[in-house]
């Protein structure tokens, strides 16, 4: 399953960037995060708990950063597993462009699902990977926000 | 499959059952016909510590007139929106909607209110509430309030229920002269979730339609008012050339998803087929 979008942020690129690679920044910025941690450099695990309709689930994954060009692009793989209610696996990539004080990041990810979520959601899935998406980056967008009006340490 | 193990309350006021969700922690499901619920527990989609069941309560329950507005009760079964007699007088998008909803067997046990609370964007009495402008009356430990259809559905499965707070009822108001409704959905096979559905009211005047009301699902994350068709339709008497302005409208109201099943184009294609299907069907309830 693809999914694709842009998204405009009001931050410059170098901004943006160093957040991608915050740790409190993406804690804020995932839905139903509930516990983020730095394992390298490039790579994180996190536990989100998730409540859509019917389906209530603790997930358990790891997310790795490569292909990294600083400022420009990179690639965001990461799996996660629900236990018994399924898993999910993906990659997107991601490409900053600014646009005057702001940033445009375009992102195409490949996202699969398995297990009873996919089984018995289906014809939904894509809708709520988008719905959750467009959280994700309504919640990074605040936090950019907030980052640049608090003093910098 | 076996749930996993949960306590059950049986509880016997919308106070009562409020309490249990606050001492829970809000680790706890309500659960009301329990169509969607239980299938999930027994999947294990879902692992509450404990279910309130609202079968018991009494202020959930019954039909009633009162000032114009049909009071249906959040417990009312998806059966007696078929054969109850003061639905199908008062809120007949819910009768014609009914024959629609899933098969018998559920039907005899699924709740309005539930289909309602659920949310599920491919079901049909939701659609049916936006496009009779229904209201609907919630309790909160703050004290009760009512939400018009319009703004109660917010997204996926998403409604104006806040964590712990109890759907009570449904308030819809009742058919004026001249009223006309309409109803039909494409589904793969009878019972299936709808690819595409809709619900249409209207007052048919001499001088053409008005008060036009249309709400599509199954084309989005919940609900859609369809404001570009209902103004195209708005006092024109319904012929072909009406119709086809509605359809044609319709690209502007629906961004539809693309699903893996089929494209957003096909989605679109379908609805204007329907559409078309039920405005020349209007059928006349008051």
């Amino acid at each position: 399953m693809e999914l694709n979008g842009s998204q405009t942020l009001a931050a410059t690129p170098d901004q943006v960037w160093s957040a991608l690679f915050d740790r409190a920044v993406l804690e804020q910025a995932i839905p139903g995060c509930e516990s983020l941690e730095q394992t390298s450099d490039t790579s994180f695990s996190a536990v989100v708990k998730l409540k859509i309709g019917p389906v209530s689930a603790r997930f358990k994954g790891d997310v790795e950063l490569s292909d990294i060009a600083p400022g420009l692009s990179c690639t965001l793989s990461g799996k996660g597993s629900g236990g018994i209610a399924g898993f999910a696996k993906g990659a997107a990539r991601v490409t900053l462009t600014p646009q005057g004080a702001q940033t445009v990041l375009d992102y195409t990810a490949d996202v699969a699902v398995g297990g009873k979520l996919a089984a018995l959601g289906n014809r939904l899935i894509k809708a709520t990977a988008q719905k959750l998406t467009g959280e994700f980056f309504a919640n990074f967008n605040t936090a950019l926000t907030c980052e640049e009006t608090a003093p910098t340490a | 499959m076996k749930s996993p193990a949960f306590e059950y309350v049986r509880a016997e006021s919308v106070a009562d059952a409020m309490s249990a969700y606050a001492e829970a922690d809000g680790d706890a499901v309500y659960l009301s016909g329990g169509h969607s619920v239980v299938p999930s527990l027994a999947l294990r989609l879902q692992a509450p510590a404990l279910l309130i069941d609202l079968s018991n309560i009494a202020a959930l329950s019954g039909i009633s007139l009162h000032d114009g507005w049909l009071r249906i009760g959040a417990m009312t079964r998806h059966v007696q929106a078929l054969k109850d007699p003061l639905i199908a007088a008062h809120a007949p998008l819910f009768t014609a909607a009914a024959p629609f909803v899933a098969h018998p067997a559920i039907r005899n046990r699924g709740t309005l209110g539930g289909s309602l609370a659920h949310a599920d964007p491919a079901s049909e009495f939701p659609a049916a509430a936006v496009a009779m402008r229904a209201e609907l009356e919630i309790a909160s430990s703050q004290g009760i309030r009512r939400v018009p259809a319009d703004d109660f559905f917010v997204d996926i499965y998403e409604t104006a229920i806040e964590p712990g707070e109890v759907l009570q009822a449904i308030h819809v108001p009742s058919p004026v002269a001249g009223q006309v409704i309409g109803f039909d959905e494409i589904a793969r096979r009878r019972g299936d979730y709808a690819m595409v559905g809709a619900a249409v009211q209207a007052v048919s005047r001499g001088s053409g339609l008005e008060d036009v009301s249309i709400a599509l699902f199954s084309v989005g994350n919940h609900p859609v008012r369809a404001r570009k068709a209902q103004a195209a339709l708005t006092g024109r008497m319904i012929d072909a050339d009406a119709i086809a302005d509605a359809q044609a409208a319709l690209e502007d109201d629906l961004d539809p998803p693309d699903d893996p099943q089929f494209p957003a184009s096909m989605r679109l294609h379908l609805a204007r087929v329907l559409l078309g299907r039920v405005l020349a069907n209007l059928e006349a309830v008051a």
